[in-house]
Order: C-alpha cells, then sequence, then structure tokens
C-alpha cells in the first residue's frame, strides 16, 4: 500500500508541475479565440498607437485591444474602446469619470500585464499575443460557465468575452463592463443605449456564486 | 457426529455469516453450521464418516472466507494476534484515507462552501483549471481506494457469486460515484468544462473512509465485547514447578502431566487440577467463582487451574490438564455460549439474507424512477449511492451476538455460566422458580442449631459430653456436633468405652459416667423421662430440626439440635424473586412438616414435599402443564432430570462437569443471590438485544426512504451520499456501544 501511495503522490506532482498541458481551459480558449480571429478577419488589425492587435466589434463601435508586448508604454495592455456617447446621452458626466478613461469621444477601460518584453519566435500574430496571454497571464484567462464563454479579464469587472463554440453559442463575443463607475459618474445604465443591463451569474473571488450587473454589448458573428 | 469450531476471517455483515451458513449447511454430511458474526466462529456439526473437515474449509474459503482451526494449541494467543493485527491493520488503513481525504474534502466541498472562504490556489481553481483540479481528486482518492481496496475484492467477488453483502454496497456505491466522475473528467477532457460539477471523487473517498472508520471502531468494540473471555484465557499461568526425582523443573504448563507432583509457592498461581497432597494454605478462588473469601486447603482437597496460593506453599497432584482443567472447561462453555444463537436472532438472520438484494433493488428503482420523472442523471446517481451507501446490514448482523457477548462473558465474571443464546433469551421469560432443599436452600450440611440443657448441666459440659462420646463417628449427625465442640473450643474427653445402638445412637462411659445418646426412642427403651424437655423438643421438631437427646447416668441432661441450615442467602434471594414476580417452590424428598418448616424461614409458600428424586423431574412438568415458564435450581447432579426438564436448569456447583452438563446456568459460587442476578442479566441482555434491533431495523426503516428521496418529494431536502456514509457506520458503532452498556451490569448484593 505504502508503495502505492508514493508513486501516486510522485505521478501527482509530476502532473501538476506539468500544469500547462493540464489547462484545458487555457488552451480551449486559444483554439476558441483563434475561430474568433479567423470569423472575423477584416475586423483584426494591428493597433499601431498601443502596439497590440485591436479586434472590432461587426458595428465598428468597440474595440478589444490587447498587447503585443508588455514593455511598450501604453495605459493598458489589454482594453476595451468604446463610443463615450450612449453614455454621455444616458446622464455620464465625463468628467467624474476617472482620469485617463476618456480620450477623445471614446472610454477606455483595461488593465496592465506587466512590463516585461515578450519574444514571438516568428512573427507575432493576434493569435500568438493572446497565447502570451494565456501562457503568462493566466489569472486574466477566465472561463464563464454559464454562457459558455472564455474571456479576457480587464478589472474592475471589466470583461472581453467570446464564445468557446459559436455554431452553438448566439453570443459569440461580448463587450462586457462594469456599470458603477458609470453609475458614479451620473448615467442611467439602463438608458445607455445599445447596451443592455442585465445581471450576470459570476463566482468573486471566494468562489461564491453571485449575480451582479454588467452592461453587456453582444454579437452573433454567424 | 463431530462438532467443530472454525474461526472464519473476512466476514463483514450479517449477511456473509448467512452465506457461510447456506453453502456449507449444503454439504452433504453436515447436520448443523451456525455462524456468528460478533466472535466470527463457526460451530459446525458434521459425520466425518462423510464429510470431511478440510472439505468444509474448502466450501468456505471457496466463497471469499478464510476458515482456520479456532481450538488448536495455541489457538487463542493466535485470534488474539491476529485480531490485534487486524485493528492495527484498520486503523493503519483508516488513518491513510483519512490524511488523503481530508484535503480531498477540503478541495470538493471548499469551492462550494464558499461562506467559509477556503482558499484554494489558483492552478486549481474548479472554473479554470478543471482538469487540474480534476486529476488532483483522483490523485487524492487513489490511495482511499487502495486502503479500501478490500471492499471492492471481497464486495464484488460477493456480486459475482449471487450473493451480495455489505462490502457489495460500498463497492457498488462508490464505483457508481468514481465512473461517474472519471466520465466527468472525461468531459472536462473534450471541452466540456461545466462537467467539473459532476465530480464525486469525494463521496467515494469520503465513503470509503468513514465506513474504515466505523470499521475500525467495530473492530476495537468486538474486541471489548469478548473481554471476558480474554480474561479468562490470561488466569492461567504459563508455566508450573513439577518436581521431578526430587528436583524443581519450571516447564511450560502444556508439558504438564497428570500424575506430576507440582509444587506452588505463596502468591503463585496453581497451573493446572489437582489434589492437595502436602501442606496448607487458603486458595482465592474467586476467579473461578466470583467468590472473593479465600478457602482453606489441606492435603486430599482439590484445588483449581488458575486459582491463586495465598500464604503456604503446597505440593499438588495434577489431576486434570490442558483442555480438561475447570478453567478450560469454564472457557469452552462460556465460547461455546457466546457462538450460540438465541431465537431472537432468527429473525435478524432472516431479515439480513434478504437485506442486501432488496437494497440493491430499491436503490436501481429509486435511480430509474427519479431518471423517468425527469430528474437529471447526476441527481438521480445520488439517490442510486446514498441508498447503497446509508443501507446497513451490518448492524443487523451485529445487533443480536454482541449482546449476547457481552451478557454472557458478564455472567461469566460474575460466576454465573450461561450455556447459550437460547438459555440467556428464556431465562427472562421464567415466572416459576422451583428450588431443590438440601444444598441449594439449604447448606447440605448437617450444623448443630440449638442446645437445650436439664438437670442443671452446663450447656459447654453438655455439648464437651455429645462431642466427645461421638468422636471418631462417621455419622453426619455426630460430625456436626464434633465440628461445633471445635468451633466453641472445647477439649474432648476421653471416651472409657464405646457401643453403637444401631438405629438409635450411642451408648458410652466417659468419666465413669454413663452416657446415652440418641434419638426419642433410645430414651424410651432406657425408661428416660423426658417430661422436662418436652415442650421444647416438640417446638424443635416443629422447626424440622432433629433432635439428639443426651441422658447422663439415666436422668436427661438436655437435647442438641441439629438441622440443615440455611445459606445465609438463601431467604434475601427468594424475597428478590418474588418481588420480581417470579412464583417461587420448593421441592424435596423430606416430609411435609420438616419441608414446611424450611419453607417457612426462607419465605416460600408453594413446597412440593416428599417427592423422590426420580419424581422431581414430573413435577416441573405438572408446573410447566400449568402454563408456567419453570426454572429448576438444583445441584445438578441428583436434580439432573429435573434441570433438564425444566425450560432453564439452574446448577447450585462449583464447576463440577456433572453440573456444567446438566444445566443451562451454572452458578459458581452456589449463591442464590445469582439466580435473581441471572434472571435480570437475561432481562437486561435480552431488552439490549431488542434495543439493538430497534436501532439496526429503525435506521435502515428510516434511512433507506430519506435516501431514496421521499423527503425531496414532499420539498424536503436531499441526503447527501457522503452524511448517508457517516450515518451507516455510526449505525454498528452505536449498536456495538450500546452491546457494551451491559458491561456496566451489577449483580444482586
Amino acid at each position: 500500500m505504502k508503495i502505492s501511495i508514493i508513486i501516486i503522490m510522485l505521478s501527482l506532482v509530476v502532473t501538476l508541475s506539468a500544469c500547462n498541458q493540464t489547462d484545458v481551459v487555457g488552451n480551449a480558449s486559444i483554439t476558441s479565440f483563434k475561430d474568433i480571429i479567423n470569423a472575423m478577419q477584416d475586423k483584426v488589425t494591428q493597433d499601431e498607437m498601443y502596439g497590440g492587435w485591436a479586434l472590432t466589434s461587426p458595428g465598428g463601435k468597440e474595440r478589444f485591444i490587447w498587447s503585443k508586448d508588455y514593455s511598450v508604454s501604453a495605459p493598458h495592455d489589454v482594453m476595451l474602446e468604446f463610443d463615450a456617447k450612449p453614455f454621455i446621452d444616458a446622464g455620464l458626466d465625463v468628467n467624474r469619470l476617472p482620469a485617463g478613461m476618456l480620450i477623445g469621444d471614446k472610454i477606455m477601460v483595461g488593465t496592465s500585464l506587466g512590463n516585461e518584453k515578450i519574444n514571438y519566435t516568428g512573427e507575432a500574430t493576434p493569435v500568438s499575443s493572446y497565447e502570451k496571454i494565456v501562457k503568462l497571464k493566466r489569472d486574466h484567462i477566465k472561463y464563464h460557465a454559464d454562457l459558455d464563454h472564455f474571456g479576457v479579464d480587464l478589472g474592475d469587472g471589466n470583461m472581453f468575452e467570446w464564445a468557446k463554440n459559436m455554431s452553438t453559442n448566439d453570443k459569440d463575443i461580448v463587450f462586457a463592463l462594469n456599470p458603477q463607475m458609470f453609475i458614479d459618474a451620473g448615467a442611467d445604465p439602463a438608458k445607455v443605449e445599445g447596451w443592455a443591463f442585465a445581471k450576470v451569474k459570476v463566482m468573486d473571488a471566494g468562489g461564491k456564486p453571485i449575480e451582479v450587473d454588467k452592461l453587456l454589448k453582444p454579437f452573433n458573428l454567424k | 457426529m463431530n462438532k467443530e469450531i472454525l474461526q472464519i476471517t473476512g466476514m463483514t455483515c450479517a449477511a456473509c455469516a448467512a452465506r457461510i451458513e447456506k453453502v456449507v449447511g449444503k454439504l452433504d454430511g453436515v447436520s448443523n453450521v451456525s455462524v456468528n458474526l460478533a466472535t466470527e466462529k463457526a460451530a459446525v456439526s458434521y459425520d466425518p464418516q462423510v464429510t470431511k473437515l478440510s472439505q468444509i474449509k474448502q466450501s468456505i474459503e471457496k466463497i471469499g472466507y478464510k476458515a482456520l482451526d479456532a481450538e488448536k494449541k495455541g489457538a487463542v494467543d493466535e485470534d488474539k494476534l491476529r485480531k490485534e493485527k487486524e485493528i492495527r491493520t484498520l486503523w493503519t488503513k483508516f488513518i491513510v484515507s483519512a490524511v488523503f481525504c481530508v484535503p480531498l474534502l477540503y478541495f470538493a466541498m471548499g469551492s462550494m462552501i464558499w461562506w467559509l472562504r477556503f482558499p484554494i490556489p489558483a492552478f486549481l481553481q474548479p472554473m479554470q483549471f478543471p482538469l487540474n483540479y480534476a486529476l488532483l481528486q483522483i490523485f487524492l482518492t487513489l490511495p482511499i481506494v487502495i486502503a479500501g481496496y478490500r471492499f471492492y475484492t471481497v464486495g464484488f467477488k460477493a456480486i459475482l457469486q449471487r450473493s451480495p453483502n455489505m462490502d457489495s454496497l460500498i463497492a457498488m456505491g462508490t464505483t457508481a460515484a468514481i465512473l461517474y466522475s472519471l466520465y466527468s473528467v472525461y468531459q472536462i477532457l473534450i471541452g466540456n468544462f461545466g462537467a467539473v460539477e459532476g465530480l464525486y471523487f469525494e463521496t467515494a473517498g469520503v465513503i470509503i473512509t468513514l465506513i474504515l472508520l466505523g470499521k475500525s471502531l467495530e473492530a476495537v468494540s468486538k474486541g471489548k465485547t469478548s473481554e471476558a473471555i480474554k480474561k479468562l484465557m490470561g488466569l492461567a499461568p504459563k508455566t508450573a514447578i513439577v518436581l521431578r526425582n526430587g528436583e524443581e523443573t519450571e516447564i511450560p504448563i502444556d508439558e504438564v502431566e497428570i500424575g506430576d507432583e507440582i509444587l506452588v509457592k505463596p502468591g503463585e498461581k496453581i497451573p493446572v487440577d489437582g489434589v492437595v497432597s502436602e501442606g496448607h494454605t487458603s486458595i482465592d478462588e474467586s476467579m473461578l467463582t466470583g467468590e472473593s473469601m479465600p478457602i482453606d486447603k489441606k492435603a486430599g482437597d482439590k484445588i483449581y487451574a488458575a486459582s491463586i496460593n495465598k500464604n503456604g506453599m503446597i505440593r499438588f497432584k495434577a489431576t486434570k490438564v490442558g483442555g480438561d482443567t475447570a478453567l478450560a472447561q469454564i472457557i469452552k462453555l462460556v465460547e461455546d455460549a457466546q457462538s450460540s444463537k438465541a431465537p431472537i436472532a432468527q429473525m435478524a438472520d432472516i431479515v439480513s439474507g434478504y437485506f442486501v438484494p432488496i437494497v440493491f433493488c430499491i436503490a436501481a428503482i429509486g435511480f430509474l424512477g427519479w431518471l423517468i420523472s425527469g430528474e437529471s442523471l447526476m441527481f438521480s446517481l445520488t439517490i442510486f449511492i446514498s441508498v447503497l451507501v446509508i443501507a446497513c446490514p451490518c448492524a443487523l448482523g451485529l445487533a443480536t451476538p454482541t449482546a449476547i457477548m457481552v451478557g454472557t462473558g458478564k455472567g461469566a465474571e460474575y460466576g454465573i455460566l450461561i450455556k447459550g443464546g437460547e438459555a440467556l433469551e428464556s431465562s427472562h421469560k421464567i415466572n416459576t422458580i422451583v428450588f431443590d432443599k438440601t444444598g441449594t436452600i439449604t447448606e447440605g450440611k448437617p450444623a448443630v442449631t440449638d442446645i437445650v440443657t436439664a438437670g442443671g448441666l452446663q450447656r459447654n459440659k453438655l455439648l464437651q459430653l455429645a462431642a466427645s462420646a461421638e468422636k471418631g463417628s462417621e455419622h453426619p449427625l455426630g460430625e456436626a456436633i464434633i465440628k461445633d465442640a471445635e468451633k466453641e473450643n472445647i477439649e474432648l474427653l476421653k471416651v472409657e468405652r464405646f457401643e453403637a445402638i444401631p438405629g438409635h445412637g450411642i451408648e458410652v462411659i466417659i468419666e465413669g459416667a454413663n452416657i446415652l445418646l440418641g434419638n426419642k426412642k433410645l430414651m424410651g427403651e432406657r425408661g428416660i423421662s423426658l417430661s422436662e424437655i418436652k415442650a421444647k423438643s416438640d417446638r424443635l421438631a416443629e422447626e424440622g430440626k432433629t433432635p439428639m437427646y443426651i441422658a447422663v447416668d439415666n436422668q436427661i441432661a438436655g437435647i442438641i439440635a441439629v438441622a440443615d441450615v440455611m445459606k445465609d442467602s438463601s431467604a434475601k434471594a427468594i424475597k428478590k424473586l418474588q418481588s420480581m414476580g417470579i412464583e417461587v417452590a420448593m421441592i424435596t424428598g423430606d416430609n411435609r412438616k420438616t419441608a414446611e418448616a424450611i419453607a417457612r424461614q426462607v419465605g416460600i409458600d408453594r413446597v412440593l414435599a416428599e417427592v423422590l428424586p426420580q419424581d422431581k423431574a414430573n413435577e416441573v412438568k405438572k408446573l410447566q402443564a400449568e402454563g408456567k415458564k419453570v426454572a429448576m435450581v438444583g445441584d445438578g447432579i441428583n436434580d439432573a432430570p429435573a434441570l433438564a426438564q425444566a425450560d432453564i436448569g439452574i446448577a447450585i456447583g462449583s464447576g463440577t462437569d456433572v453440573a456444567m452438563e446438566s444445566a443451562d446456568i451454572v452458578l459458581m459460587k452456589s449463591d442464590l443471590l445469582d439466580v435473581p442476578t441471572a434472571i435480570q442479566l437475561s432481562k437486561s441482555t435480552i431488552k439490549n438485544i431488542k434495543q439493538n434491533l430497534f436501532w439496526a431495523f429503525g435506521y435502515n426503516v428510516v434511512g433507506i426512504p430519506i435516501a431514496v428521496g421521499v423527503l425531496h418529494l414532499f420539498g424536503g431536502p436531499l441526503l447527501n451520499p457522503i452524511f448517508a456514509a457517516a450515518a451507516m457506520s455510526l449505525s454498528s458503532v452505536s449498536v456495538l456501544t450500546n452491546a457494551l452498556r451491559l458491561k456496566r451490569f451489577k449483580p444482586y448484593k
């Protein structure tokens, strides 16, 4: 019995030390992200301003931007950019937004992933830059079981999500915002045109299942 | 017919015992087989001409159990070591499984019990790293499964042999949980990450751990139930000092032979049974009889193995060795009793035989029922696992034998040897007790009760003359007078002439005086007037005493009355029995007048007098014909037919072979207070058995419907299989704990 248990424990150590292979969520998220990129080839561009890649929504008013090199100076390494107008129309006082959030007529939410230089074998591509996030900043990649979505955590409750399987999901990409900062700045989230104000089931940091308010903008790509 | 006791290993529940009984019972030549789950022993009666013991053992081993000779030399130690090893192994298995179960439960339940805020490392978060999470659970579950592998090897084998037992239920329940979890892992692998919620590894792990805990506690408790027999076994010394060729040689007890001269120093234990040949001492026989007062022993007196030589060095000749000693016989008697089954156990046995298959059916019906009603596979599977795991045939199987083991063991501790479960059970129904008079209610030895003087003679002088006259007499009445004089330190006088007058008495000359000592007839024939003492003489006769008249020089000098005296405890015991609502009768060959006088003294109303020994059984039969449950209390030799006829025969004795063979209960101390104690012990044991059966049945009757989802049907909660496993383990432990309460039983004082 003792030998069997020792063998099992050694196997556990070996297996868990090779976590990349067992990270099915991370690996599956790369595959599905690739599917999204392929489905939106014409909407994915290099973003020279922030030194990364940008995926523009079919409506053209929102963008998901992800960095290819975290050492390049930019406000965020992963971020959402969207029109400020619907929010202003809903009562948003842009002066009450945190500094740097409003750039021109756009609002930007996001987070830094670090400062390190990212090296690629070969040319950097939108997918390989995403793979770097999975490999290096895995805690920013989430799986949202209720919607069967993967997502990039942009901090402060903001997410960019996409369907694991586009063929079975009617919300292939979703821009998800925490409405609180807009509420604090005077906006009525229910009146933000083009965005759905809804309750969403998520797990809090302790694993507690909770319902939170979100401003959602989903797109069905197929 | 041969009767063999086999030690069986590998049994886990009543279904195992029933299976062995069924298989062995089918063998040609086997007339009776009784398997006791609590003692792990099988008593097999078989015809050696038709079948061999080896065939019986093979048949037992073929169905997955091990059969060992329980009565071979050294088996006691081997059995003890085997049981200790079993307890150690079970504890080790439990500890190993607990060590892995705690983190398993932590990771599995921690994420669910979010309000307790169990921190889980990011790389093990179920929703973000489901495969890591699942693999960790698999790795933590595997050692637990290895620790509990016996449930699977025995359980599935039993299913294949169409005789499912408790292990089968555990094996099926946990296997279902593990297989479903592995299916969920497969789902995770193919990208269905939500399947992480379908992991049931912790259910299997916790079930196995809790059952191992239950089994460990059960093994410890089982050991406690047989403590009485272990105590008896531990009484015998290991060596003896034998005198061979004039030299003292210490040899192992097994090498002592009948006829060996053995030396025992003060403070040492008597190694074997024998007869004192030299020396004088007092011996503590309390371990055999429960009697705390040491007994004086001199040359010619019998001594028994395991009793303690208190103060003198003695030599004795071995008369019984090995399995023939009184101690060995007592051990065998208690072991046989503990191996036997009470009639009340039969019901539990019958239920246990059908129990496991029925539970399988209920689990399957529950599973399909909920699935068809639209519940999820996971929900239905929970029902299936819960039903299998909560069902507890082991509690049913342990309910009766454990109580009987503790009850008979407790009896043995107080010198009450109960010869089987049936005797124990029948005793509590007794409503009439018939006591033999001589040697039972009375001491069985005449003693001087009254000394009446006449003609101005002093009391002590009268006793001195009478005792001197009877000196050398072998008549029991004469012996009583001499003993009384010795007790009072009266010096005996020299007898100048002695003449026995058959049927009348004796005539002697002491210090020149003519002394007549005898019955009334002798006095009458010699023309000695008794008028002076007539009234007293009549009173003594009425009291059932035998007056012996003494005349000095043809003048009446007094009466010495002799009678068989009551035992100290007789009246108290009878009063106690009457207070328990039991009718007490006395049976004797004495004339009615004497018998009634004795009966009055001890408070007995019903007297069966002038009954010849051969008619005693008929008197018992007559009482039984009146619809009474009769116990007969006698000395076990001349009362043997009546003891056999009675519903319960209680022998008063000091552990003699005859007493042990003839009665259902043997009172080693010859103390009548042990009769109400035996009946009360029987009542307590039966009450305990009923409580155990109530808990065992009640537990299953309540637990299984809850597990199958009856409460859920009415909006109540669903039973988690983990709680089912905990409850199942507790049921066996609670039954054993209840049986152990009997150890607190106290005898009447």
